[in-house]
């Protein structure tokens, strides 16, 4: 296996980043991952390579971090949050949906291979629109067994993650309409009206 | 608290602390634990590890010090003047049998087949500072892989590790190969190889001595023996002119394995694998045990030792009567102790009356002690080093070690170069440094000096790889020809190959022949064919091989690590070996032999042979060797040299 160009520009360019090029390895997995969907030996020893440290050293930090897939996931992440905001709004009644319409158990990928999934994750700090999931990059909130649905079926029909090559650009904005989504961050709603400054602007400099 | 502080001291570079109520004044920068240890006083530990830098890890040293909020760690904790550390307290003692309950939280407990059973730090500390039970229910352990083998050699047991790091500081700092890592994190935590693949280092073999507890195992000590059932000779590693410092640790008269024995000058307490696991070979059943007569044409038949003595005196004495001293060719090997090789060469030279005298087959031009001037410590101390091809290292790797540890420790450059490489191109290379160590080995000798000669500008110093474990001492015995012993000039002889070939063709009538020597089979048919044509062949070997089939007098030898005597390593370091095994052979010891030969051959001043008699007498006769004494450095002043 080898890694596209483009990624191994984007691990070159980590490398310039640091003192030591040690410290990109983590930007460096991600890349990869993003790429390739998990992060597989070849590929961590590729990152090995342009990085100048062993294989061995780039393994151990990515067994460290849970973000980090050793194994092929699904062509979609879902992580569902069960902590106290979503639990108190029905979140089991969405892991016990998601488990009937995946037609399989948490922390394993589906039959076609469309989507891996979790409910082990603690807080997604999305609790203002509990229950909330993540899927890929985004998170999807005020979740009904319905709207779960419309979003896995949407999801379905796109590509994965919005960070992918430059070929997946169409369709790399899933769904966007979804009414409950937004980007992570991002404040519920969507942006309104341009932010304001919390103090007029002093004319005197 | 009513201890009082040492009282502040000159300003010397030393500070004094207060330990458990004593006072010791250790140089700044000293570490709490080493500071202790000064004083008798023992703080358990087992992250830290003499060789390796401080991580504090294991919590296992945690102790009282006076003004600070909370325990210290002890391995991470430097002295300061005046300050009151307590190891011996309440506080102290809760806290070690904390670490310990937590250590055995999941500890599978199985010491009764753990391999590191009574050699264990973990059982160790247990007994003396752990708590006698542990509220965890043994049946809730969590568990981890068992006997993974991580190599042919190397075994991980998973659920005995503590976690204390040494292993992956130990690739970190001492090999630079960083092979084994900590994966996953909390209780999953685990030591593992990158994709779980073997380990490739040639240096694995320090791993199971490196780790405190029975987590990683030698593949080829498993279940051999416990501890306290091996018997332990201290000797030196017969695999290489590197002289590394072992344990040669034998159980049933056989040796179970070779532990490192911690000579900072040399080995710096690590082996190499090839040294390490060559211990099975000295195990062979397959050994020379009586005495033989095999007249060319007669009939072969055992007999006594002295019996074998005279006969071999009588066909020596024929030959030299017939066709003169010169006609008698003289092998010994770089697998003899000094004490037989030097009465080897006293043996050809006076009493016999030969010239032709080596140890090996390759002639040394312009051989000179100063090649040897730069010792294995002092390549630490050097800006530059140079190594000459590949050889250096393949003969004695631990040597790679010492040059690793050169460039971490002192940012050393070390360049290894084609050992052709141009003379003048690493002249401009290494321009700059101050002091500049060669190295080569002996096939590349005379391309070193030709470095060595170009670089100007800075103090240069050579070390010259000898082949075979005392190949170094048999050069200054004077095993060799022109040279006698203390490089004193001798008569011009033929040298190894010459020997062989001169006997092939007729010129050369007898040939004697001090084994084992494993360079000497390397020759092939001319050694075929000398052994075939000589009249008389007085073979003294341990092993049968093919110098042992064709002789016409076969005498028994000893194993290395059947006898007692002293080797020379590459940096003329003399160093005692001490016998492992009982002897296979009831014949007297090899120096007794050469005595007796001489003796028969009507040499009148020499005494019986025992082993530290002759070496008593070697040091008589070669000054260097008597100021190194066991241990030290044999250097041979200029004036010495031929």
């Amino acid at each position: 296996m080898s890694l596209s160009a483009a990624t191994r520009a984007e691990i070159e360019t980590a490398r310039e980043r640091y003192p030591q090029a040690r410290s990109a390895i983590l930007p460096a997995l991600w890349a990869v991952q993003h790429e390739v969907g998990h992060l597989s030996p070849d590929g961590m020893e590729e990152v090995a390579r342009i990085l100048h440290v062993t294989a061995s050293e780039v393994e151990a930090v990515s067994t460290f971090y849970s973000m980090y897939f050793q194994k092929p996931h699904g062509r979609h992440e879902v992580i569902v949050c069960i902590n106290v905001s979503c639990a108190l709004r029905g979140a089991d009644d969405i892991v016990a949906h998601l488990e009937r319409s995946l037609g399989c158990e948490s922390g394993s990928t589906t039959a076609d291979g469309e989507f891996t999934w979790s409910s082990t994750v603690e807080c997604l700090g999305a609790c203002g629109g509990a229950p909330a999931m993540q899927l890929d990059h985004r998170f999807v909130e005020n979740l009904t067994p319905e709207s779960v649905d419309a979003t896995l079926a949407a999801a379905r029909a796109s590509s994965p993650h919005a960070t992918t090559g430059p070929g997946d650009a169409v369709g790399a904005e899933p769904a966007a309409a979804s009414s409950g989504e937004r980007r992570r961050g991002a404040p519920a709603g969507g942006r309104t009206r341009p932010r304001r400054r919390t103090k007029p602007e002093a004319s005197d400099g | 608290m009513t201890q009082t502080p040492a009282a502040p001291g000159p300003d010397d570079g030393r500070v004094g602390v207060t330990i458990d109520g004593r006072e010791v004044r250790v140089p700044k920068g000293t570490l709490v634990l080493d500071a202790a240890t000064e004083l008798g006083i023992h703080i358990p530990i087992y992250c830290a590890h003499a060789k390796l830098d401080p991580v504090a890890v294991c919590r296992m040293c945690l102790v009282h010090i006076e003004k600070f909020p909370k325990p210290q760690p002890a391995c991470a904790t430097t002295v300061a003047e005046g300050m009151v550390v307590t190891t011996n307290n309440a506080e102290v003692t809760k806290l070690r049998e904390g670490v310990l309950e937590f250590l055995l939280v999941n500890h599978p407990l199985d010491c009764p087949v753990c391999d590191r059973g009574g050699e264990c730090d973990l059982q160790d500390f247990t007994f003396r500072y752990g708590p006698g039970t542990s509220r965890f229910p043994i049946t809730e352990k969590v568990h981890f892989a068992k006997a993974l083998p991580l190599s042919q050699h190397i075994e991980l047991d998973q659920e005995r590790c503590i976690l204390c790091w040494r292993c992956v500081r130990y690739y970190d700092e001492i090999t630079g190969e960083k092979e084994i890592v900590l994966q996953q994190r909390g209780v999953q935590t685990l030591v593992t190889t990158f994709n779980g693949e073997q380990l490739k280092s040639n240096f694995q073999g320090n791993l199971p001595e490196v780790c405190p507890v029975g987590a990683l195992t030698h593949r080829e000590y498993r279940f051999r023996a416990r501890p306290w059932e091996l018997q332990r000779a201290p000797s030196v590693c017969p695999e290489c002119s590197y002289g590394c410092n072992i344990n040669a640790d034998s159980r049933d008269f056989e040796i179970k394995r070779f532990a490192s024995r911690d000579n900072p000058l040399v080995d710096d307490m690590w082996l190499c694998d090839r040294g390490r696991y060559s211990f099975p070979q000295w195990n062979t059943s397959e050994r020379v045990r009586r005495p033989q007569l095999r007249p060319r044409g007669g009939e072969q038949r055992d007999v006594t030792a002295v019996e074998a003595i005279s006969a071999a005196a009588r066909e020596l004495r024929a030959v030299v009567d017939q066709h003169g001293s010169g006609a008698v060719g003289v092998l010994g090997s770089a697998l003899n102790t000094n004490e037989e090789l030097w009465l080897l060469g006293r043996l050809a030279r006076d009493v016999i009356g030969t010239p032709h005298i080596d140890h090996q087959l390759e002639p040394f031009e312009k051989l000179d002690p100063a090649e040897h001037a730069l010792g294995i410590a002092d390549i630490e101390e050097c800006d530059a080093l140079v190594v000459l091809g590949a050889e250096p290292e393949a003969e004695a790797p631990v040597l790679t070690l010492r040059l690793f540890k050169a460039e971490r420790k002192r940012g050393a450059r070390v360049h290894r170069l084609d050992h052709g490489a141009d003379p003048s191109r690493i002249a401009s290379a290494v321009r700059g440094a101050k002091t500049i160590g060669v190295i080569a080995d002996e096939t590349n000798r005379a391309h070193a000096a030709r470095v060595a000669a170009a670089i100007t500008g800075g103090a240069v110093r050579r070390l010259t790889v000898t082949r075979g474990v005392n190949g170094r001492g048999a050069k200054d015995m004077g095993v060799l020809p022109g040279l006698a012993a203390g490089y004193r000039s001798a008569p011009s002889g033929k040298h190894g190959r010459e020997i062989l070939e001169a006997a092939a063709s007729g010129a050369l009538r007898a040939l004697l022949i001090l084994g084992p020597n494993p360079a000497l089979e390397t020759a092939g048919d001319v050694l075929q064919r000398a052994l075939a044509r000589a009249d008389s062949v007085v073979v003294i070997d341990s092993r049968p091989g093919v110098c042992a089939g064709a002789a016409t007098v076969l005498i028994p030898g000893h194993a290395f690590f059947e006898k007692h005597g002293t080797v020379t390593n590459l940096e003329g370091r003399v160093q005692r070996i001490r016998p492992a095994l009982p002897p296979a052979t009831p014949t007297p010891t090899e120096t007794r032999v050469l005595s007796s030969l001489a003796a028969e051959l009507g040499a009148r001043d020499w005494d019986r042979g025992e082993p530290s008699a002759v070496n008593r007498a070697l040091r008589a006769a070669l000054a260097p060797y008597a100021a190194a004494g066991n241990g030290g450095r044999a250097t041979w002043v200029a004036e010495a040299v031929a």
